[in-house]
């Protein structure tokens, strides 16, 4: 118990030497409420951000299948390898839903549970991007035969950038996690404590569980418009 | 304030409690991440990189056939920034974050190396992007210098037409990238915190990211000369660029690199403006320069990914062999120029508004008298950020559009004229039966709403189908932006360096040589400038190193001008060293007699900007009105009690009004 109240204090200093220099309660207050809210805005804005970049992909993918160049846009209808596409959207949309499944539980008060989701996520996004990757390995055609071809390298470029942010928030979480979990067992662990490092984990949390809603839409966008239509 | 390292670090595991000293203050100064670090790491990730490339590439036919190797060009140049950001110490926290780690406590650093180093004071990272923006600025004012050099006569040259398109794309490619950062990277860092009553920003390693992943995209656009240079201009066209030489690979590395320091100052600051404005700083209380900012972030996070997404197709078709632009294959170059032109416009009010900003923030100053129509002034904003991502289409009258769609994007060109010309209207309104003060910051103020009705005017005929194909291609287009970028920006740009160094620096700066700046910048730059709107309509094209002879007259007068006008920027290089570091007089507090809250606080700022949190109670117009009400509540009659948080937080104690007894102020809602 004693090592457990030193680590609380650890947590705390922590939070104090960052955000309490020399400051009334109201501000430190003030502070954490702005915190929370710019990691929410945050979280929003790196989705508009990957929206305009995978908006300007299928503008790509639009412009140039009705441009159809020298009938070059997708000759003889060939298409990428469709069970490593097939497998790349399961899984990524499975690891979506993980997440958001996993924050409901966490919200619930059973933070294991998402521990479980996320850890399963992020074994299930270094298989996807390993398969992207294969994938480009394995391609019928060469990258610059079709619109089409080079409009599904741009695809993979950005999908594993993708991917990879994903996998990079959900790690640094359940990393963070790790370390908080003691440290806070005795004010509730991370989903109830009401200590700054905790609230802003949550808060971050809850982002990275929204953004990974939004990489499931892109996964099912665009493996809609690259392997159906 | 400053805080004792010895503390125990917060990234000690659970249960390990031995007290150690910060690590990073162990290392001696020049062990520690900075810019020799960063060159450094530069140098080597670009060798390791160009290594790869050859690694991978150097078998492959084209690379044989054409003894071009644009994957070592672009894993060396990639690999490369990556090494300048871990030397600079910027990859440090995200890697540590993969352990669960959060940052330690900020150490607040008084020695000059903190100008070199990743910091996350935003006034440091002001003044370094200041810095940073100036040398780009003077890199391509060089590079201008030798295109009006070259164009003083029509048949003898000083350079060969491949050179010459070379050093005009150089120019053009710096000058853009300086310009989209030129206004929000100094000042916005700067200030926009303390305008909004903040002590830091929302995101500060992100801020200093920002700044040093620009510093690196000004390296990588600088080996585009010893690559070969780039003959697209800044533009980039398809099919040319698949065409180009290495310099290529640098070119679109270097705008990929920028365009992602833009997306990561646009995202700190509207996260910063949205949730760490003061209590009581309401919409309706924001300084104007501030949603000039905000305005200009929502551009730079939403237009800016395209930009880097065009960037990366282009690297794919010069490295992975697709053919996203080039038609043969089933791409076309047309699709560069609708990507490129969907950032490129919305670039163009990234670059305008903050200008326009500055300007209605220093208008009232000067004038003593409110802000005319304050809410308009902030809708135009809005309004043309809002319609500059309707506009592109304009760049392609003559070419990659459908001609049936012209009218369309005529109609929206013009529209965005009227939120334009909003912004000017309220400048004039503000300016109506003024008595002015023709101080330096005001005279550049003037200044720019001079040369901005030049270019906002050229504006709209070029928005026109008719005037817009006759010119095309010509030095009217070339003068038309260069009065609304450099009239209107960089004019702006001084007239805010001018009204916030004193609080920046805490010196005066010297009124005669402020004046002989701005006097020799204006008039040299309208006789720059001017001519080349004559010689377009008389038909001289961009780009092109011979001309008509009977069009040596004017194109003397601008070249001999551009010497002149490169010139009067030593006034702001003599002035500022003078003031500054030879005769250095102490600024006033206030010397404006601003009411803006930036001026209220310590001069220099404190590390943490105010003592207290102000409570924002009016906006900062008021001026010229007896009784008017005072800004903000600083807070001083808590600071003169010693009434601060000197004992222990109890964590669930922090809910709003809480600790009223501590607190007189009206709770922070």
């Amino acid at each position: 118990m004693g090592d457990a109240v030193a680590d609380d204090k650890t947590v705390t200093e922590r939070s104090e030497d960052f955000l309490h220099l020399n400051e009334t309660p109201e501000e430190i207050a003030f502070e954490l409420r702005a915190q929370e809210g710019a990691l929410w805005t945050g979280g929003r804005l790196v989705i508009g951000i990957w929206t305009f970049a995978f908006a300007s992909l299928a503008f790509a993918y639009f412009y140039l299948r009705s441009a159809n160049n020298q009938d070059l846009w997708r000759p003889h209808d060939i298409t990428a390898p469709t069970a490593a596409g097939a497998a790349i959207f399961a899984i990524t949309v499975a690891c979506a839903v993980l997440n958001l499944y996993g924050v409901r539980r966490f919200r619930s008060g059973v933070a294991l549970d998402w521990e479980v989701a996320g850890w399963t996520s992020v074994l299930g996004t270094l298989l996807a991007v390993g398969l992207q990757i294969w994938q480009l390995t394995d391609l019928p055609f060469f990258p610059g035969s079709s619109g089409y071809a080079s409009c599904l390298i741009g695809w993979a470029a950005l999908n594993i950038a993708l991917l990879l942010s994903g996998l990079y928030w959900i790690e640094t979480l359940l990393a963070r996690q790790a370390r908080l979990r003691r440290a806070l067992l005795e004010d509730g662990g991370t989903a109830q404590s009401t200590l700054p490092a905790a609230r802003m984990f949550r808060a971050s949390m809850e982002g990275c569980a929204y953004y990974w809603g939004f990489i499931g839409v892109v996964a099912t966008l665009f493996w809609v418009l690259f392997y159906v239509l | 304030m400053a805080i004792d390292v010895t503390e125990q670090s917060p990234d000690l595991f659970p249960g390990e409690t031995a007290t150690r000293q910060h690590p990073l203050s162990t290392r001696t100064e020049w062990a520690r991440p900075n810019v020799l670090w960063a060159i450094a790491g530069g140098v080597v990730g670009y060798l390791i990189g160009h290594w790869l490339g050859n690694v991978i590439a150097s078998g492959y036919t084209n690379v044989q056939s054409s003894g071009q190797n644009d994957v070592a060009n672009v894993l060396g140049l990639s690999f490369g920034v990556v090494g300048w950001m871990g030397g600079i110490g910027a990859l440090n926290y995200p890697l540590a974050k993969m352990l669960g780690r959060e940052p330690a406590p900020t150490v607040p650093e008084q020695s000059w190396v903190r100008y070199f180093r990743m910091t996350e004071d935003h006034k440091v990272v002001g003044i370094q992007y200041t810095v940073g923006v100036l040398l780009f600025l003077f890199t391509g004012g060089l590079l201008a210098m030798a295109i009006r050099t070259e164009l003083l006569s029509p048949t003898s040259h000083v350079f060969g037409p491949g050179t010459y398109i070379n050093i005009v794309g150089e120019h053009g490619t710096i000058m853009m990238m300086m310009a989209s950062s030129a206004v929000v990277g100094p000042l916005g860092n700067y200030l926009v915190p303390l305008m909004i009553g903040s002590r830091r920003m929302a995101f500060p390693r992100v801020e200093a990211f920002s700044f040093w992943i620009f510093m690196a995209g000004y390296a990588v656009i600088l080996t585009a000369l010893p690559l070969g240079g780039f003959p697209t201009g800044w533009t980039g066209y398809a099919p040319l660029q698949t065409q180009a030489s290495g310099g290529m690979d640098s070119y679109l590395v270097g705008f990929a690199v920028i365009g992602i320091g833009m997306i990561c100052a646009g995202f700190n600051l509207a996260a910063t403006i949205i949730h760490y404005r003061a209590p009581g700083m309401t919409w309706n209380r924001v300084p104007i320069f501030v949603w000039a900012i905000l305005a200009t972030c929502a551009l730079l996070t939403l237009a800016t990914p395209t930009l880097v997404v065009a960037g990366l197709f282009g690297i794919l078709d010069r490295t992975a062999q697709t053919a996203f632009f080039v038609n043969e294959h089933g791409g076309s170059s047309f699709l560069w120029e609708n990507l490129f032109w969907f950032f490129g416009h919305p670039e163009v009010y990234i670059m305008a508004l903050p200008g326009f900003g500055i300007v209605m923030e220093i208008l009232p100053v000067f004038t003593r008298k409110p802000l005319f129509a304050y809410r308009t002034a902030a809708a135009g904003m809005l309004g043309v950020a809002l319609l500059s991502f309707f506009v592109w289409q304009h760049h392609l009258f003559q070419s990659g559009i459908n001609p049936d769609m012209r009218p369309l994007f005529m109609l929206t060109t013009e529209l965005i004229s009227i939120p334009t010309g909003f912004l000017y209207l309220v400048t004039l309104g503000t300016l109506w039966k003024a008595k002015i003060r023709f101080d330096p910051p005001m005279l550049f103020c003037l200044g720019m709403l001079f040369n901005f009705l030049i270019g906002g005017v050229t504006g709209v005929f070029l928005s026109d189908v008719p005037v817009d194909v006759t010119v095309h291609g010509s030095f009217f287009v070339l003068a038309h932006f260069h009065y609304t970028i450099m009239g209107g920006l960089i004019f702006a740009l001084f007239a805010g360096l001018y009204y916030w160094l004193p609080k920046i620096t805490g010196k005066t700066m010297n009124r005669k040589l402020s004046q002989w700046h701005f006097w020799t910048f204006f008039i040299f730059f309208n006789l720059t400038f001017f001519p080349l709107f004559l010689v377009g309509l008389l038909g001289q094209p961009r780009r092109v190193f011979e001309y008509a002879q009977n069009l040596q007259p004017l194109n003397d007068i601008s070249s001999v001008s551009a010497f002149f006008l490169g010139a009067s920027f030593f006034f702001f290089i003599i002035n500022f060293i003078w003031s500054v570091y030879i005769n250095p007089r102490k600024a006033p507090d206030n010397p404006w007699h601003s009411r803006g809250l930036e001026w209220q606080t310590a001069t220099p700022v404190p590390w943490y900007n105010f003592e207290r949190i102000p409570v924002v109670l009016d906006d900062p117009y008021h001026y010229g009105e007896r009784d008017a009400p005072a800004v903000a509540d600083l807070g001083q009659e808590l600071i003169a009690a010693g009434r601060v948080s000197s004992t222990p937080v109890d964590p669930d104690d922090l809910s709003v009004g809480g600790r009223d007894d501590l607190d007189p102020r009206p709770p922070i809602l």
